[in-house]
């Protein structure tokens, strides 16, 4: 086994067997966030790391995916993984369909970005206006809880450990998809699209791709984080929750499929570590923003990752 | 019912010239340093709250406050250019992902310092007005009035002066204009600088008009950049243009759509653009 | 015949980059398109991808107007284009570019089953051969030393023969290279005349476009001579050499004055 299997290995026993060493409800919970926004911030990687488009729908995939499962439990009667799934479906056709708009014109990088912005502005002002639906800006209360193996998802370890096998689950596909010729297409993409063309990679179709799954996940991710919290709010598609997932990713690292889940896991926690009220918060999120921006580009899984390979090369 | 449309067309059209104005300074960065500054929103903010600080609290006349608002943006301005703006020319991504991480430190920071509580400035010019027989504040004409000259006597300068030739030409061709004696650096750093000049005088006009809290730059900010794009990104007077255009659009829809409605409409026109037109309805001129 | 282009014509504006331009290539031959530079070399060739429609004229390509056409469709039909100006993908290395231009091959090969290997990477051992082929191209192009260098640190001339190996993986029937001896020094010339001429061996078309006279003279079956984006010449390589109209477009005058 090589040392990289062997260190996700021991990872993962370490986690798995967390719960029974920590006995603090706050750090498991906050742990559950972290894992959720991992899933967000490892799938908005797929399509912004490795296949270079900045989406500013992410968030709105994470919120629509919510208000979905809701309503489609509450109109349609379905349980909550049927619900689930019919929210990942919803929000996967309005990817096909705002990933088709954008890509087919040729939209570039930072013309995506302002499009996809506007889509995810339309889709929030939508759920903020459509009282009858969503109950606008006083969201929703969410009472019920997710059954599994008939058994109810209702405390911290339980959904401590379903977070974690969905972030699992995430990792080996994103893995999968970035290790094989779809993700040698993506980095075509993200490097010179106009030479992916004339090899013969459809650009239109990978980066479609890309944004779908990417979206999918990120919606599968919204309802377990709704139904975890027991609430829905507009908020959830802002556009300072797009800026987040940004510093997770800028944070954590855009070059590895897991190093997100870093940034995610820094950012989750902050708050709790240093009690921040919500300006402070966003006051921390623009300055990592910013930060990483100007200097260090890589993350710190990146920065890390290149400083062992310049200890390794010497 | 034409005398509500043609009211709501003349406060859409003043509207407009706000937006326009922000707009201009959009395109302007834009065109010399490559990237799309929505950071001018918070130098909107800030403009309007040192209007109203120099004005309610300090005690200065308005017309004497409206300059050192624009001033104290400017100097910020300066300090923004050459401690962040200065590392993202001509990189769109990264210009877009700073300048959101600014709005959100600095709104966060308004917030902590003037709160939610709007604000609302004193009266300056109150009073109406009457115009083709349609009754305007005074005040609404007299910022229309001077955002219109402002913008005019920028695009004057732009075609005019020796500076606004050399900007224009940069704008065309970098390289050339470097090795025509261009100080290409600072007419960069002057061209932050202006733009958020532009933003802090369009905020410290706002604040005798509406009142104040602290995502009021955030809000027109993205109606400036959609009338920016609007026009097409470069063209000073089509931001004027593509601003009052939207804003009459705004105002005209109210009347026939829900007021829920009113950001989209910006939203739509950009979306469409950049879709069908993207060079902008005004491409080509500067 | 596998290209046809029927008077072909380019404008831009004022400017006509191509003039009415006809010709055709058949399988298995090297036809070498000369001209000074700002002659309309370039553009015809681009013209002759799909990469931009022409103002007249067409271009059939197997018999059908390649006009419109997606370059990604273009270049699974079998018509493949190299850059005058290397394009690359400045993060990877060359081994990972030839890897990529793999796909069309995988594509080919695997039809839609090729998503199978997303879950499973050693399916249909697809993988293998593809591996194999791409080693073996990277030796034909001399590229084995540099094979884990990064594109942003191999010289040009491995740059320019990258860009042919990128385009060797994708299979094509026939190969469009622009100026590839441009830029390159002798010995690099003589190794890409070797390349070139094993290529034509294996069965695949060239049409070549330099300026470089002796290059092209030495490696084409059939020359076309271009000026002001005309054709002023078209037959074996040392008759176009001797045309006189030929000798003036490349050295302003005739060769008997000198």
């Amino acid at each position: 086994m090589n040392r990289q299997a062997a260190f996700f290995a021991v990872t993962a026993v370490v986690l798995l067997l967390l719960p029974l060493v920590i006995k603090s409800d706050v750090v498991m919970t906050i742990l559950v966030f972290a894992w959720l926004q991992g899933m967000l911030a490892v799938s908005f990687n797929l399509i912004f790391g490795f296949t270079g488009q900045l989406s500013m729908f992410h968030a709105a995939a994470f919120g629509i995916a919510g208000y979905a499962t809701h309503l489609s439990m509450q109109y349609l009667g379905v349980g909550y993984w049927t619900g689930t799934v019919l929210g990942a479906l919803l929000v996967s056709v309005l990817s096909v369909i705002v990933g088709t708009i954008c890509f087919r014109f040729r939209l570039k990088e930072f013309y995506f970005a302002v499009v996809t912005l506007a889509f995810s502005e339309v889709a929030r002002i939508t759920v903020v206006n459509w009282n009858s639906v969503t109950n606008g800006t006083l969201g929703i209360n969410l009472q019920e809880k997710p059954w599994l193996f008939g058994f109810k998802v209702d405390d911290t370890v339980s959904w401590y450990y379903l977070s974690l096998v969905a972030l699992a689950v995430t990792l080996l596909v994103c893995s999968r998809v970035v290790h094989s010729w779809m993700g040698r297409c993506f980095s075509a993409i993200r490097l010179n699209d106009e030479l992916g063309d004339t090899l013969g990679i459809n650009v239109f179709r990978y980066k479609l791709a890309a944004f779908v799954v990417g979206n999918f996940i990120a919606a599968v991710a919204g309802s377990l984080y709704a139904y975890y919290l027991g609430s829905l709010e507009p908020g959830f598609l802002s556009i300072d929750a797009s800026l987040g997932i940004v510093a997770m990713v800028l944070l954590g690292g855009r070059s590895s499929v897991a190093a997100p889940v870093v940034g995610a896991v820094l950012l989750v926690s902050l708050p709790h570590l240093i009690h921040f009220s919500a300006e402070v918060r966003s006051i921390v999120y623009g300055s990592i923003l910013i930060l990483t921006i100007l200097l260090m580009p890589q993350g710190i899984y990146g920065s890390i990752a290149s400083l062992l390979r310049k200890r390794h090369a010497s | 019912m034409g005398q509500l449309i043609l009211g709501q067309l003349l406060n859409g059209a003043i509207l407009g010239t706000l937006y326009g104005i922000i707009a201009l300074g959009v395109t302007l960065t834009f065109g010399i340093t490559g990237i799309v500054n929505f950071a001018l929103g918070v130098f909107m903010m800030l403009g309007a709250y040192a209007a109203w600080y120099f004005t309610d609290v300090a005690g200065l006349p308005y017309p004497l406050a409206v300059p050192c608002a624009v001033a104290a943006t400017a100097l910020a301005g300066l300090v923004a250019d050459q401690a962040l703006f200065r590392f993202t020319r001509n990189n769109l991504v990264n210009g877009l992902l700073v300048s959101i991480g600014m709005i959100a430190v600095m709104e966060s920071v308004a917030l902590l310092i003037f709160t939610s509580t709007p604000k609302e400035m004193h009266r300056v010019l109150p009073g109406v007005i009457e115009v083709a027989g349609f009754v305007l504040p005074k005040m609404k004409v007299a910022v229309f009035g001077l955002l219109l000259t402002v913008i005019l006597a920028t695009y004057a300068a732009l075609t005019r002066t020796w500076i606004g030739r050399a900007a224009y030409a940069y704008a065309q061709n970098p390289e050339a204009a470097a090795l025509m004696g261009v100080r290409t650096e600072r007419l960069q750093t002057g061209v932050v600088v202006y733009s958020t000049a532009l933003a802090g005088l369009g905020g410290a006009l706002y604040a005798s008009l509406y009142s104040l809290e602290p995502t009021l730059g955030s809000l027109f900010v993205l109606k400036a950049v959609e009338a920016a794009i609007l026009a097409g990104i470069g063209s000073v007077l089509g931001s004027l243009f593509g601003g009052v255009i939207l804003g009459i659009t705004e105002g005209v829809g109210s009347i026939y759509l829900p007021l829920a409605f009113r950001d989209v409409y910006g939203l739509v026109f950009l979306v469409a653009i950049l879709l069908f037109k993207p060079a902008g309805l005004f491409a080509g001129r500067k | 015949m596998l290209l046809e282009v029927r008077k072909l014509t380019k404008r831009f504006g004022g400017l006509t980059a191509v003039a009415d331009v006809s010709f055709g290539i058949t399988k298995g031959e090297i036809v070498g398109i000369f001209g000074p530079n700002g002659s309309g070399k370039t553009t015809l060739l681009n013209l002759v991808a799909g990469l931009m429609p022409p103002t007249e004229g067409d271009v059939l390509w197997k018999s059908a107007p390649i006009q419109g056409r997606p370059a990604h469709e273009v270049a699974a039909s079998g018509l493949v284009k190299t850059f005058q100006n290397p394009q690359l993908f400045a993060e990877l290395t060359v081994l990972e570019h030839v890897h990529i231009a793999a796909h069309l091959a995988l594509k080919r090969r695997l039809g839609w089953r090729r998503l199978a290997t997303l879950l499973d990477p050693d399916a249909g051992n697809a993988s293998g051969a593809l591996n194999e082929r791409a080693e073996q191209i990277v030796r034909l192009c001399r590229l084995d030393a540099s094979r884990d260098r990064l594109a942003a640190e191999i010289s040009y001339g491995e740059e320019k023969m990258l860009g042919v190996a990128m385009a060797l993986m994708c299979q094509p029937e026939l190969l469009l290279l622009d100026e590839p001896a441009s830029g390159l020094g002798a010995a690099e010339i003589e190794n890409l005349e070797a390349v070139l001429r094993d290529l034509k061996q294996h069965g695949t078309t060239l049409c070549i476009i330099d300026h470089k006279v002796g290059f092209l003279g030495r490696l084409a079956d059939r020359a076309i001579g271009l000026h002001h984006g005309a054709k002023i010449a078209e037959g074996a390589p040392d008759e176009v050499l001797r045309n006189p109209d030929v000798v003036m477009a490349y050295l302003g005058h005739s060769r008997d004055r000198i």
